[in-house]
């Protein structure tokens, strides 16, 4: 059924692009549908998966390239289910929300379900090759959205990101080769090396893959200093590309930490681990300081986005941390942290498809042009007020279900960084508030007297998403019972 | 668990019509209240499992805690007269949204007074601070209202941190977050949890440091303000104090803190009361002034004591805010020497000197034998502690008289704005009735009484104490009249009106604290996109001449090898156009030559492959 997920969207991909003929509200329905399937059969995975069972289910092993020990392995533990669900939920919701294709619809959402299906791969792989695959074809997808679908300087922006996640891939795809060179027989199944830490005391080399993981999964993330292709890549990039960028693509750096160096190399990455925390407080510092600084409405969110990644990252650390000890903190740690990838995705998500709806509305990001919208368009303040509000962690939404999970895990393992992550809470309250006040709040611009609120379908998909958000926020024992099947087999013990 | 849901939701629909919105506002409140009883009563509780010892736990039983259930009535008990008003005074455009963002409130409110663990707790207090913020900047359209919606969530929400403070100490100490586990809290953890607890009520309660953010408060309808003073925002501090003060007990320098905070408050909010010549802007200084003592009665062992004055505290300031909204109708201001309606409105005149005189300490009024108890439990820690606590209340008296005489002052030239509707007087008239009938509480037996349903002991006073007391309501009584008479400008101008700001807080925040955060804020934005994004176009560029170099050297070498590198290098520096064009062949080359690199370097590394 996996295997479906991931050929749905490519193959609807692949029709897309010989489909000539069809007009372009069909081809923006047929995409709609395509990238939900995936989300269907997710749904459907979450319902046969057991909390109490074996860690990977619902397996799919075919054999492929045996002499090289590559597979197409896939399967999910409880972190994956979540974040791959909340993926295809994104990517669902982008393809439902109207935007400009400049009249190459078919090709953009011909490009649109491509990213989903490689997306989903990195999720869904049990294969570090096919991991690494996926990986690599997310970023072609993106470079085109982006190129070719984006405004201002969206080319330099798409190589720049391009470029710069490559060159982390790379010196990923070292450390993978180690991995697969130190396993005896080679093999690139991910259960095999998890059981064998083939890395396991080696030293030098154990520290290099380390380093090569990090290097590219840190710029993927992105932590600080490695996240300044973000921000460009996120300004010229249309809307529902953006949100998968935030909402999906983020994620492969982080879920990427728990599924390799976490999980295959754990006495490497636990020696390392406090150093990790204090690059993921130095993201949530610095992107929520930088954040409260930019006056363009995209470029804010974007940062808020390292500040996000950061707690993630924070959590991480502090789930690999204190070896054999304080288990009831770390699996917290990791669950919060895995909650808050979810809860990113569909915030910060939704944040990027409102942006989305500024930009197609007044071609214009700046915050200083806008004004006093709150009395023209409600439904658009209404929504934009509880994506800021659960941004900011707001008891009661999502947000804030996983931020208090990584600061009550990480205070068990590291105390002082949970303490300064704290101000990180303060600083995007200030700059959320400070948003929405200079979009809604004031006199309204002469130019926008004529500005439209939402739209039936940006309603109906932002309704879904933060719905979500409100119900993770009130009772999020739904999915923190799939999260925590996987953080417990991972953290180890009860 | 119903009673918290009760409030919200069912104004929504209520449309533009005033008289429905308030009767909706009104009789939710209503309904909320007696389902609060009933859950007291009945005992209603309950959980919303989270995951790994965590959930959201609410819990109404008096057998519980006593003083929650009072809690849970009171505060929609208060809100009811407060809608109603609300409904009849404030602007119609943007009436409901006011009414189901103050039914929402009291939603809030009502889950703080529930909360069976800290989860929970953060879930109403977090709200209860999002809410307020909405209500102080429902006037959106003004620049300075959205301005002080911002303040006001951002002082409370630096003082939340306390409670994320106390919330990790909990769960590192006790691997949970109900309030009975605190119980098994001890060392660091303890403190911590103490530490927290106090800065998140402090600031909550309009305590110093934070006073000021009630100031900006003001900024809100008047409805608001009366809420969020009497029942909702302020209320939370104390209550949480009051609440957990078993708990918080057991830290030694809780108490002395907790006094410390209580007194200072009380004192410097009664000048800055004094000084104000601006009705709200008084009555919110006496606000921070009366949770003050509330802070101090805690700290000085006698959380019941607290709870009382919380409740003769509520029921007497929700009318003045009330009447100073009805002076604003008439005279088109909240400066008080404007106001002059007492040869106009003699029964307003009437039902305000009665709560003005409770806040001021005057006997036989409830809240003036409540603000007695303080005093005398203020003097268990000690005789000048008590003589703090009193020269607080007579700081009270003084701000009061100020307040009543210049209000209801009969000057020739009176204005003659708007008469209060009858929906306006009589909510004052009802909650002013609720007010003088607390005077009962002087009653020996019924105080005693009370007491012991809110399961705590009363101080006992020492008749200096009560005669030093009642001699500086006097003397703060005849202070007041005195500035109404002879100096009503006081505040307006010069050093007193700097005074009258807060005594210069504000400045110091924006100095110490707002400003430096954003210029922090814009440097690094500089340096963001100066040195760390110039850190990878320097990069960039030594890769370009790396790939020269190598290109040169690639000539003497003749290896394949370097020649690889620098062609890789100088494609990540150069950014070429031909990627663009060629992108995928190029794309693979890239990959080519790196892997044929990583394979080298891999096989260098483990000899035996």
């Amino acid at each position: 059924m996996l295997s479906a997920v991931l050929v749905v969207p490519l193959v609807a991909a692949a029709v897309l692009v010989a489909a000539r003929r069809l007009p372009d509200r069909a081809v923006r329905a047929f995409a709609t549908v395509a990238a939900a399937v995936p989300l269907a059969l997710l749904v459907v995975a979450w319902i046969r998966f057991q909390p109490a069972g074996p860690r990977f289910q619902l397996v799919e092993d075919l054999s492929w390239i045996p002499s090289l020990g590559v597979g197409w392995r896939l399967g999910v533990d409880g972190i994956a289910l979540a974040v791959a669900t909340m993926s295809a939920l994104v990517f669902a919701a982008a393809a439902a929300y109207p935007v400009d294709t400049k009249g190459r619809a078919r090709q953009y959402y011909a490009w649109l379900l491509f990213l989903e299906g490689v997306s989903l791969g990195v999720f869904l792989a049990l294969d570090l090759l096919l991991f690494y695959v996926f990986f690599d074809l997310g970023l072609v997808g993106m470079f085109f959205l982006i190129g070719r679908w984006g405004h201002g300087d969206a080319r330099r922006a798409a190589i720049k990101f391009f470029l710069y996640t490559l060159a982390g891939s790379l010196t990923m795809l070292l450390a993978i080769l180690a991995l697969y060179l130190a396993s005896d027989p080679h093999t690139f199944d991910m259960r095999v090396l998890i059981a064998r830490q083939p890395l396991a005391g080696t030293g030098l080399a154990a520290g290099l893959a380390l380093l090569g993981l990090l290097f590219g999964l840190g710029i993927k993330t992105p932590v600080v200093p490695f996240h300044t292709w973000l921000p460009p890549a996120h300004v010229d990039a249309p809307g529902p590309a953006s949100a998968i960028l935030a909402g999906v693509l983020l994620k492969m750096g982080t879920y990427g930490l728990i599924r390799i160096p976490y999980s295959m190399m754990r006495a490497t990455f636990q020696r390392w681990s406090f150093w990790l925390g204090v690059v993921g407080l130095v993201s949530v510092l610095y992107g929520a300081l930088v954040a409260l600084a930019q006056r363009n409405l995209k470029r804010r969110i974007a940062y808020t986005s390292v500040n996000h990644m950061g707690y993630v990252v924070l959590g991480i650390a502090a789930a690999a941390g204190l070896p054999g000890g304080g288990g009831a903190a770390r699996r917290l740690a990791l669950t919060g942290a895995t909650v808050e990838m979810v809860a990113h995705g569909l915030i910060t998500g939704s944040l990027f498809l409102i942006a989305g709806s500024f930009w197609t509305r007044g071609r214009e990001y700046d915050l200083d042009a806008y004004g006093g919208l709150g009395g023209r368009a409600p439904v658009l303040t209404a929504a934009t007020t509880l994506a800021a509000f659960a941004s900011l962690g707001l008891p009661g939404l999502a947000g804030f279900v996983a931020e208090i999970q990584i600061f009550l895990g990480t205070f068990g393992v590291y105390p002082w960084l949970a303490g300064l992550a704290l101000l990180g809470v303060l600083i995007t309250a200030a700059l959320f508030l400070l948003m929405l006040r200079d979009l809604f709040f004031g006199d309204l611009p002469a130019r926008w007297s004529d500005f439209p609120d939402l739209s039936a379908s940006e309603r109906t998909v932002l309704g879904v998403l933060l719905g979500l958000v409100v119900l993770i926020g009130l009772y999020p024992r739904f999915l923190l019972a799939v999260i925590d099947a996987g953080s417990s087999f991972l953290v180890g013990g009860p | 668990m119903v009673a918290a849901a009760a409030g919200p939701g069912r104004v929504r629909e209520a449309g533009a019509r005033r008289r429905l919105t308030g009767m909706l506002g009104t009789v939710g409140m209503g309904a909320a209240a007696v389902l609060a009883a009933v859950a007291a009563v009945r005992g209603w509780h309950g959980t919303v499992p989270w995951d790994g010892g965590l959930g959201l736990g609410l819990d109404y039983a008096t057998s519980t805690s006593p003083v929650a259930a009072l809690f849970a009535v009171l505060v929609p008990a208060v809100a009811a007269p407060v809608l109603a008003y609300a409904a009849a005074h404030e602007d119609a455009r943007g009436l409901p949204r006011l009414v189901a963002l103050l039914s929402l409130s009291v939603a809030a409110m009502e889950v703080i007074a529930g909360a069976s663990g800290l989860l929970a707790l953060m879930l109403g207090w977090e709200l209860i601070g999002a809410c307020s913020a909405a209500l102080v900047a429902h006037g959106w359209r003004r620049r300075p209202a959205s301005r002080a919606g911002v303040a006001v969530f951002l002082t409370t929400r630096t003082g939340d941190l306390g409670l994320f403070v106390a919330a990790m100490a909990a769960f590192g100490g006790a691997g949970s977050l109900s309030y009975a586990a605190l119980g098994d809290l001890r060392g660091t953890a303890l403190q911590l949890v103490a530490g927290g607890l106090l800065v998140a009520a402090a600031a909550k309660s309009a305590q110093v440091p934070f006073a000021p953010w009630l100031f900006s408060a003001m900024e809100g309808p008047v409805s608001v303000s009366t809420l969020l003073h009497a029942a909702t925002m302020v209320a939370s501090g104390a209550f949480l104090l009051i609440r957990l003060h078993p708990i918080l007990a057991r830290v030694p320098w809780f108490g002395p803190a907790a006094l410390a905070v209580g007194l200072a408050t009380a004192l410097s909010a009664g000048i800055v009361g004094v000084l104000q010549p601006h009705a709200k802007r008084l009555l919110a200084g006496s606000t921070s002034a009366q949770y003050g003592l509330m802070f101090a009665a805690v700290g000085a062992g006698y959380p019941v004591v607290a709870a009382l004055h919380l409740v003769t505290h509520a029921l007497a300031k929700a009318p003045l805010f009330l009447v100073s909204g009805l002076g604003e109708a008439w005279s088109g201001s909240y400066g008080l020497r404007e106001m002059k309606m007492g040869r106009a409105l003699p029964l307003v005149a009437g039902a305000s000197a009665v709560v003005a005189a409770a806040i001021g300490g005057v006997p036989p009024l409830g809240a003036a034998w409540t603000k007695e108890q303080v005093v005398a439990a203020a003097g268990r820690a000690g005789p000048w502690i008590a003589s703090i606590a009193a020269l607080a209340g007579g700081l009270s008296a003084a701000y009061m008289a100020r307040f009543q005489f210049q209000a209801f002052a009969r000057g020739p030239e009176a204005p003659a704005g708007r008469r209060p509707r009858p929906a306006e007087r009589w909510a004052l008239y009802v909650l002013v009735a609720a007010s003088a009938s607390l005077g009962l509480l002087w009653a020996a037996g019924l105080h005693d009484r009370a007491a012991r349903l809110l399961g705590g002991g009363l101080a006992v006073s020492r008749p200096w104490e009560v005669a030093a007391s009642l001699g500086l309501v006097a003397v703060g009584l005849a202070v007041g009249l005195a500035v109404a008479r002879l100096r009503p400008e006081l505040g307006e101008s010069g050093a007193a009106e700097a005074l009258a700001a807060w005594l210069g807080l504000p400045a110091l925040a924006r100095l110490a604290v707002v400003r430096p955060v954003r210029g922090l804020s814009s440097v690094l934005a500089e340096v963001d996109d100066r040195v760390v994004d110039g850190g990878v176009r320097v990069s960039a560029a030594i890769a370009r001449g790396l790939s020269d170099l190598g290109r040169r050297v690639a000539e003497v070498v003749a290896d394949g090898v370097p020649e690889g590198l620098a062609r890789l290098t100088g494609r990540l520096g150069a950014r070429t156009r031909r990627l663009q064009s060629g992108l995928a062949h190029e794309y693979y080359r890239l990959m080519i030559v790196g892997l044929a690199l990583f394979l080298l370097l891999l096989f260098a590394l483990f000899p035996g492959g």
